[in-house]
C-alpha cells in the first residue's frame, strides 16, 4: 500500500515538532527516516501509528485517509516495550488483541488461526523455538524480534520502527535488521523505519526521508543520499566524522556498541 | 557561662549584631557563622524544651501522676514469676519452666485455636484481596480520569482510617463479634491497605508495554489489563502476603474482644488471673505471626527475586515483635 503524507503538522505549545510536512512511499519499500534527534522522526512515527494526533495534515494509505487506525499499522519501539511478564508467543499474540473480545484475550481462547499466525510470525523472525520463552530472559535482539512479530500478528498494511535497532549492540542490530527487513519484502510491506545509524540506514534502505527541525530536508533513493545532503541533514560535526572516515563520538550505550555509525559508508 | 552578666549580654548582642562595620571580610564572616550557630542552637533548645513539655502534658494525661500504678508495682514483680515460672534444671541450672508453658498449650488445645486465627486472617485476606485490586486499579488516573479515581481513593483512606477492630464493633449486629464479622473486619481492612499499596505501584509502573499494546489497536480494558495490571501482578501478590501478616496479627488482637482463636484464650487465662498460661498463649502467637511472617517473607523474596524485600534476620525478628504486634492492634 501506498504511504501518502500531506502537510503533516504537529505542534507542542509554541515548539512546532513537525512542520507541514510531506512525501510518499511507494506500495511495498522499506523506507528510512533519517535525522538528528529531535528532529521529529518519532513524533511522525508516533502520528501514522495514531499514539499521538497531528495538529493538521493528513494521511493516506493507498488514497484512502486514515485516521487512528492502529490495528492497520504494526509498530515496532527502540524499548521493545513488550510484556515482561509473558513469553515469547504470549506477546506475539496481543498484535491480535484488536480483532479479539475482552474476555475472550483475558482467558487466552484466541482462534486456532490466529494461534497459528503468531506462531508463523516468530518463526519468521526465527525465535520459534523460544517462542515458550519469557521474554525477559530474551537478549535485546531477541526482545526486539519479539517485537517484530508482534507486529506482523497484526497483519498490518504499514509497518513502522521507532528506531528499532538502537540499544542494539551492531551484530544484534544487524542480525534484527536483516529479519525486520526480509520480513517486510517477503509479505511485500510498506515500511517505515527511523533509523540514527546512517551505515545501517544505507544498508538496508531503499527509499531515504531526512527530517531537519521538523522539516523534510530530503526524499530520495540511495544513490541519491550523498555525504552533502547528510551533511545537510546532520550539520557539521557529524560532517566532520563523514569526511575523516572516523568514529563517531555519540553513543547510545555505555559500551559504545551502538555508536551512530555514521562515518562507516562514506 | 560567664561570671559577669554584663559580659554575657554583651557578647550575646555582639553576636546578634554579626560584627562591627570596621571589621575584615574574614571577621565579619566569622561573627556571621557564630550567629547563624547560636540561633540555631536556640531553636534547637525550644524543641527540645516543647518536646519536653508535651511528653509530661501526655504522661499526666494518661494519669501516670496517680499514684494508683506505682502502689500496684510489687503486684507486677510478683505476677512476673508467674509470666516466667523458675525452675531448676538438672538441680543446678536456673531457668524458665517450659514444661508449665506446653502442658497448657496442650490441655487449651492451642493449635486448634491458632487454626481458627489463621483462617479468620487467610479467609479475611482473600475476601478483601479482589476488592482492593479493583479500588487500586480504579483509583488510578491513567485508569479513571481525574477527579473521579479520587473517589475509590477516598474510599480506601475511609477504610484504612477505621481500625479492623472498629470495622468488627461495626459488624457485631451480624451477630455479635464472632469468627464471621473478624474476618469480615479483616476483610474490609485489606481493601483499603492493599488497594493503597497497589495505587502506589500502579503509579511507578513503566509506560512501554502500555504503549506497546495500545500500538497493536488493543481497546481500553484491554491495554489496562495487558499493560498495567500484567505489570503488578507480583507486587500484587507479595503485597497480599504482607498484609496477611498484619492480618493475622490482627485476627489475634479481634480474638481478644471475643472474636475466636488464641485472642480469646488470651483474655480467658488474663481474666482468671493465670499469668503462666497467658505466657504459654502468648509464646503460641509468637510462634504462628512468625511462621506467617517468615513463609510471607520467603515469598517476596522469591517473587522479587530478592530486589527491594525487608529481608528481616531472625533478632530482627525476635527484637522487632513487639513493635509489629502493636502496630497491627491499633490497625
Amino acid at each position: 500500500m501506498t504511504l501518502t503524507v500531506e502537510n503533516l503538522t504537529k505542534r507542542y505549545g509554541d515548539t512546532t515538532a513537525l512542520s507541514e510536512i510531506s512525501f510518499e512511499v511507494p506500495s511495498g519499500s522499506f523506507a528510512v527516516v533519517l535525522g538528528e534527534s529531535g528532529a521529529g522522526k518519532s513524533t511522525l512515527l508516533r502520528i501514522l501509528n495514531g499514539l499521538t494526533e497531528p495538529t493538521s495534515g493528513s494521511v493516506y494509505l493507498d488514497g484512502q485517509e486514515i485516521t487512528n487506525s492502529r490495528s492497520d499499522v504494526g509498530m515496532v519501539f527502540q524499548q521493545h516495550n513488550l510484556v515482561d511478564e509473558l513469553s515469547a508467543y504470549d506477546n506475539a499474540l496481543t498484535g491480535t488483541l484488536n480483532r479479539t473480545g475482552f474476555v475472550r484475550s483475558l482467558l487466552n481462547r484466541q482462534p486456532l488461526a490466529d494461534r497459528e499466525l503468531a506462531l508463523e510470525a516468530l518463526e519468521t523472525v526465527g525465535l520459534l523455538d523460544e517462542a515458550g520463552q519469557k521474554v525477559t530472559s530474551m537478549s535485546g535482539g531477541q526482545q526486539q524480534r519479539v517485537g517484530i512479530a508482534r507486529a506482523l500478528v497484526q497483519e498490518p498494511a504499514l509497518l513502522l520502527a521507532d528506531e528499532p535497532v538502537a540499544s542494539l549492540d551492531p551484530s544484534s542490530a544487524e542480525t534484527v535488521m536483516t529479519y525486520f527487513r526480509e520480513t517486510a519484502t517477503k509479505r511485500d510491506l510498506t515500511t517505515l523505519a527511523s533509523l540514527h545509524q546512517v551505515n545501517i540506514a544505507r544498508e538496508f534502505g531503499e527509499q531515504f526521508i531526512g527530517l531537519k527541525n521538523g522539516e523534510v530536508m530530503f526524499v530520495g533513493s540511495r544513490a541519491e543520499l550523498t555525504p552533502s545532503i547528510l551533511e545537510e541533514i546532520y550539520g557539521d560535526i557529524q560532517t566532520e566524522e563523514l569526511r575523516e572516515g572516523t568514529e563517531p563520538t555519540e553513543s547510545t550505550d555505555p559500551t559504545g556498541n551502538a555508536a551512530t555509525g555514521i562515518g562507516a559508508n562514506t | 557561662m560567664s561570671a559577669d552578666p554584663d559580659s554575657l549580654v554583651g557578647r550575646l548582642r555582639r553576636r546578634f549584631s554579626g560584627g562591627s562595620q570596621g571589621d575584615s571580610a574574614i571577621k565579619q564572616q566569622h561573627s556571621e557563622l557564630k550567629r547563624a550557630r547560636l540561633v540555631r542552637r536556640l531553636s534547637q533548645s525550644a524543641l527540645l524544651a516543647g518536646i519536653v513539655i508535651l511528653f509530661i502534658g501526655s504522661l499526666r494525661a494518661a494519669g501516670f501522676w496517680s499514684t494508683e500504678w506505682i502502689e500496684y508495682w510489687p503486684q507486677f514483680v510478683d505476677a512476673l514469676a508467674e509470666y516466667f515460672p523458675p525452675k531448676l534444671y538438672f538441680g543446678l541450672i536456673p531457668f524458665v519452666d517450659l514444661g508449665q508453658y506446653y502442658q497448657f498449650m496442650k490441655e487449651a488445645g492451642l493449635v486448634g485455636e491458632a487454626g481458627i486465627t489463621l483462617a479468620i486472617a487467610l479467609a479475611g485476606t482473600i475476601m478483601g484481596a479482589p476488592l482492593a485490586l479493583l479500588f487500586g486499579i480504579l483509583g488510578n488516573e491513567r485508569v479513571t480520569p481525574f477527579p473521579l479515581n479520587f473517589v475509590f481513593r477516598g474510599v480506601m483512606s475511609v477504610i484504612r482510617s477505621i481500625p479492623s477492630l472498629v470495622w468488627a464493633l461495626i459488624y457485631v449486629p451480624l451477630g455479635g463479634i464472632t469468627p464471621v464479622t473478624a474476618t469480615l473486619a479483616i476483610g474490609t481492612d485489606t481493601v483499603g491497605e492493599l488497594g493503597r499499596l497497589l495505587t502506589d505501584e500502579l503509579e511507578e509502573i513503566d509506560d512501554g508495554p502500555i504503549e506497546g499494546i495500545r500500538s497493536t489497536g488493543a481497546n481500553k480494558p484491554q491495554v489496562i489489563t495487558f499493560g498495567m495490571i500484567s505489570q503488578i501482578v507480583r507486587p500484587f501478590i507479595a503485597w497480599a502476603m504482607f498484609i496477611l501478616e498484619n492480618n493475622v496479627r490482627s485476627a489475634v488482637s479481634l480474638g481478644i474482644i471475643g472474636a475466636g482463636g488464641l485472642g480469646v484464650t488470651l483474655t480467658i487465662e488474663e481474666q482468671t488471673f493465670q499469668f503462666t498460661n497467658m505466657m504459654a498463649t502468648i509464646l503460641f502467637i509468637v510462634l504462628l505471626v512468625m511462621s506467617v511472617e517468615m513463609i510471607s517473607q520467603r515469598t517476596r523474596a522469591y517473587l522479587r527475586e530478592d530486589d527491594d524485600v525487608e529481608q528481616l534476620s531472625l533478632y530482627q525478628r525476635i527484637v522487632g515483635f513487639p513493635k509489629r504486634m502493636s502496630d497491627s492492634v491499633l490497625k
